[in-house]
């Protein structure tokens, strides 16, 4: 073993202390070595890598569908390079194409695996303090399944584009010409790549939880990590179902979906909602994780009412199963399943709320350092906030007969998703960096990132709320008139949004040629991670690391000198490992 | 409650112009000002703390509290009672919209790509919907292809169209259409005509006017349907009076007197959708353009090629895929039913006056063409008279 591996645990906190020679970047080296890896922390940053791309393509051509809504009539696609480069498409086609896969890439390649399969990858086990997640090569097989689920995508693009939505709605999908069969294959082999993930996290967290590591001593990532896999692993087989009978469908007719062989075009809805509701706690719930970490974290304050949270995950990912049918209030299902569904939609509002008011509680009185990561959080927080209240005007069925399929919902749904998912993600990921490559970025560059993503993203979304309860409907390539005005607004905040998203990237890249090292513990975190160097060495700790509370940052402090935090000796607590800090559950009780 | 949902120049909300429309708009401020309520309160938790408790890195926090079971349970179940008001009243407005009451004017509503066609009976047939005010209408609607959504954003209604099966809609529009004065009329008629020599379709947009002189509210198709998703809209016009309904419905009955079929198959082409798929200018859309079609021979998909004369052209409007012109997708709807005698002939008629002249003239194929022309005629002469036969028995 390496001369890092000698070192583990707390002890590496020690200011001074050497950094390893070799970390899990650098223990082997060459392509091969990180093709058929099986450690989790370079999957993790592969998929990183992957799920960048899939964001940078998509991010751009939801920048081609904001240019195209600057006129009324439409103006992107109707100029001369896209009837040179797609003569034979409208450009009605286009945008349909356009929003289609914006949808699709964002979806299924991108929000998805984000958070759950690059970061998770990442975390998991070193959170845990564990050595790699317990099916080291599943956990390959699924970051390959992932690459081929995205070939699928590239080929459905290159042959003849998708246009059905990504919802896939039949009878359209069924009866259109474009590649329909080539995307949802490529959605299927995703499923796999999802269930995998989440079935090895559902197990290591399981089995593989160190002597110390009770259930409530994980860090609430984990927690979010574990109720987002039960989802992946209940809900996605659904999916892969639901687009298996689409395909027979298309191709052999056999009167499922499609009214014309006597099929029932609303089964196909009930069936895809029911997993992509489900689904969108998969894209949210490991984002509630990641701001449980960096709101305490950056405030240096315990995480208040860490078993609310805990439970809310849990409890989310199983009233998530219950309220697919929001999506069809107007579908014509009968009155009662539609006014139960109502009040099911109501009842998974409560363990949101619960964990924004309890973000709140822990920042109150803390010590917060307004850091990169945290500037993201308490965007989130914001972000999130709007996204979740203008849900209760859509889950009140009254007012959703007017605002759904309106712009209503879109921008309800990037607040959630965007504002949220995404903001979260890039939270984490500057969190994170330090650990994941071992050098420290340019925080000035990181918040102005962080300020620009802010404004840009309120001023994309915040005018299409009025665009939907005005009553503009949503994947419209044209539209009238007098919703101009909003539209451009819109079209100027996307813009905005993207060079904040571009400044982020380049803080980030220009860290790895120009970044200060980066010690152990940047932010004075106190979960496993942090107690291991960044980067971390090969196998994470070489004996089981100890465990502590993941919230007390009383042994903690700040040293000047060498500009990080660490661990101060006197002030641990050893304690029995079978009771240590379990004060603060039990006196709730 | 009717304080707020009047507010018919809301910045937030369309015209309010059904019965349903305040009690959407009073339950809507109602959930925007309890999510301002609790929106406010935590912005300045958020941003207060983080400006108050924002310290230099290495002081420790002023409180290590990390729970407090009683704060917790009563924000968990606190706002719950506001839900239960929200989902209440959401619940109340919905069963509303699904109890259809009885004696309502029933409208039947037939939505395919791209374009809407409203049934009032008796044979006639119109792109915009009109009703009267302040009586319950019912729409009864099918889709012929894809799943649509007949949504009016004024009456704040929404309903998927779903191919199979029936769904219905209902509402009572509070707020009749303006009427154009006769000099604005005039005007209208002016672009009316003007736009039957240029073959122009009425821009609804540009005249604030449907060309009958009536103010309108928006239709749109609220479920993605394809390349004209976006241009799948209509109109809605709310009459004073049931007599004023039925005589605009009346203009619309039957070919009037003294119109060549030619000219009404014109206005039928606009009228019945035809126009969204076909063009008169040559220009390839879903479906082959008419200019200099009919005559000529044309290629099918998978078979021989045939004559585009009045047989062919009559079995395609009526048996849309028995014969599909290669290179075209087979979507187009059947019309069968739905067009009488007359209006074939109009449109059959309609499109031999856009055919190819040096065709028809048969100098090519001297035999076969005049052949053709000449059976062609006979049955466009035994139609006519089959049409007017028909023609007269609605108005008697």
């Amino acid at each position: 073993m390496s001369a890092g591996s000698l070192r583990s645990g707390y002890e590496v906190n020690d200011p001074g202390y050497p950094t390893p020679q070799e970390n899990y970047l650098t223990n082997s080296k060459g392509v091969l070595s990180w093709m058929f890896t099986l450690d989790h922390k370079r999957i993790g940053l592969m998929y990183l890598i992957g799920v960048s791309v899939a964001f940078l393509v998509a991010g751009l051509l939801a920048l081609g569908i904001r240019l195209h809504l600057l006129s009324p009539d439409g103006a992107l696609f109707n100029t001369g390079f896209f009837k040179w480069l797609a003569p034979e498409k409208q450009p009605n086609d286009i945008y349909n194409q356009v929003f289609t896969l914006h949808g699709a890439i964002m979806v299924f390649l991108f929000i998805i695996p984000s958070v759950p399969a690059a970061l998770g990858n990442f975390l998991v086990p070193v959170m845990l303090g564990a050595k790699d997640v317990a099916f080291p090569r599943l956990n390959l097989s699924s970051f390959y399944l992932w690459v081929a689920g995205a070939i699928f995508f590239v080929m459905a693009l290159m042959a003849s584009g998708l246009d059905t939505g990504w919802t896939f709605y039949t009878p359209y999908s069924t009866t259109t010409d474009s590649s329909v069969i080539l995307a949802t294959t490529g959605a299927f082999i995703l499923g796999f790549s999802s269930i995998f993930t989440g079935l090895n996290f559902i197990v290591t967290i399981n089995t593989m939880r160190p002597p110390g590591m009770t259930w409530f001593r994980m860090p609430l990532f984990l927690w979010a990590t574990y109720s987002t896999s039960i989802i992946q692993v209940l809900a996605t087989p659904v999916l892969g179902i639901t687009l298996l009978l689409l395909i027979a469908e298309r191709t052999m007719h056999i009167g499922i979906f499609d009214p014309e062989y006597n099929g029932d075009p609303v089964t196909f809805q009930h069936f895809f909602w029911f997993y992509s509701h489900p689904a969108v706690y998969i894209m949210i719930l490991p984002a509630f994780g990641i701001i449980s970490e960096l709101i305490s974290v950056h405030s240096h304050k315990r995480i208040f009412g860490y078993r609310f949270i805990a439970y809310s995950s849990i409890a989310i990912a199983l009233l998530g199963f219950l309220v697919w049918g929001h999506h069809m209030f107007t579908s014509g299902m009968s009155p009662m399943t539609t006014i139960i569904f109502s009040a099911l939609t109501f009842t998974v509002s409560v363990p949101s709320a619960i964990k924004v008011f309890n973000w709140l509680a822990t920042m109150y009185k803390g010590s917060i350092s307004l850091t990169t990561p945290m500037v993201y959080a308490i965007s989130f927080i914001f972000l999130f906030t709007i996204g979740g209240l203008t849900g209760l005007h859509l889950g009140t069925l009254a007012t959703d007969l007017h605002l759904h399929d309106t712009y209503f919902v879109v921008a309800h749904f990037h607040y959630v998703m965007v504002g949220g998912t995404l903001v979260a993600f890039l939270g984490g990921v500057f969190h994170w960096w330090p650990k994941m490559v071992g050098r420290m970025y340019n925080e000035i560059g990181g918040k102005i990132s962080a300020a620009l993503v802010f404004i840009g993203f309120n001023l994309t979304f915040l005018p299409q709320f009025v665009l939907g309860s005005r009553g503009m409907p949503r994947r419209y390539a044209t539209y009238d008139p007098e919703f101009q005005a909003l539209h451009i607004m819109s079209t100027y905040g996307a813009l905005t949004l993207g060079i904040g998203l571009f400044i982020a990237l380049g803080v980030l890249l220009y860290s790895l040629i120009n970044g200060r090292k980066a010690p152990a513990n940047p932010w004075g975190g106190a979960t496993l991670e942090w107690a291991c160097t960044s980067p971390p060495p090969y196998y994470n700790f070489d004996r089981p690391p100890v465990v502590g509370d993941p919230y007390e940052f009383g042994n903690i402090e700040w040293d000047a000198e060498s500009d990080r935090y660490v661990k101060v000796e006197p002030k641990r607590k050893v304690v029995p490992s079978e009771t240590p800090a379990e004060k603060p559950a039990h006196a709730g009780e | 409650m009717s304080l707020l949902g009047d507010l018919n120049h809301s910045a937030f909300f369309p015209d309010s112009a059904s019965s349903f429309s305040s009690d959407s708009d009073w339950i809507f401020y109602f959930i925007t000002v309890v999510c301002v309520i609790f929106f406010v309160p935590i912005c300045i938790a958020l941003f207060g703390s983080a400006w108050k408790y924002h310290k230099a890195n290495g002081e420790p926090a002023d409180s290590q509290i990390d729970h407090n079971t009683t704060i917790e349970l009563v924000w968990s179940i606190g706002p719950s009672f506001l839900l239960i008001i929200m989902f209440y009243f959401g619940a109340q407005g919905y069963l509303n919209h699904r109890t259809v009451p009885e004696g309502a004017y029933e409208i039947g509503v037939d939505a395919k790509m791209w374009g809407w066609t409203m049934n009032y009976g008796s044979g006639v047939y119109h792109p915009e919907l009109h009703v009267v005010v302040n009586e319950s209408t019912k729409l009864t609607m099918t889709s012929q292809d894809v799943i649509h959504s007949l949504y009016i954003p004024a009456f704040r209604v929404k309903k998927d169209i779903v191919p199979g099966r029936y769904n219905y809609l209902w509402f009572k529009a509070t707020k009749a259409s303006e009427k154009a004065t006769a000099e604005q009329q005039a005007e209208l008629d002016r672009v009316a005509k003007k736009n039957k020599e240029t073959g122009e379709s009425w821009s609804y947009d540009d005249h604030q006017f449907t060309p009958d002189g009536y103010r309108f509210y928006d239709l749109y198709c609220a479920e993605y349907c394809g390349t004209n998703h976006s241009e799948m809209q209509t109109v809605v016009v709310v009459h004073e009076t049931e007599a004023e309904l039925k005589a605009w419905i009346k203009k619309y009955s039957a070919r009037p007197d003294g119109v060549t079929p030619a000219a009404y198959g014109a206005t039928l082409y606009e009228r019945r959708g035809c126009k969204s798929c076909h063009s008169t200018d040559g220009t390839k859309l879903v479906g082959p353009s008419y200019e200099g079609s009919f005559g000529t021979m044309r290629q099918l998909t998978g078979g021989s090629p045939v004559k585009v004369d009045e047989n062919y052209v009559r079995e395609s409007i009526l048996y849309p895929k028995a014969k599909v012109a290669a290179g075209y997708q087979p979507v187009m709807p059947s019309y069968k039913g739905q067009l009488s005698d007359d209006d074939v002939n109009s449109l059959v008629q309609f499109i031999k006056s856009l055919g190819d002249p040096s065709a028809a003239g048969g100098e090519e194929n001297n035999d076969t063409g005049s052949a053709a022309a000449e059976t062609g005629d006979e049955a466009s002469a035994a139609e006519t008279a089959a049409g007017d036969a028909t023609e007269t028995t609605p108005q008697n």
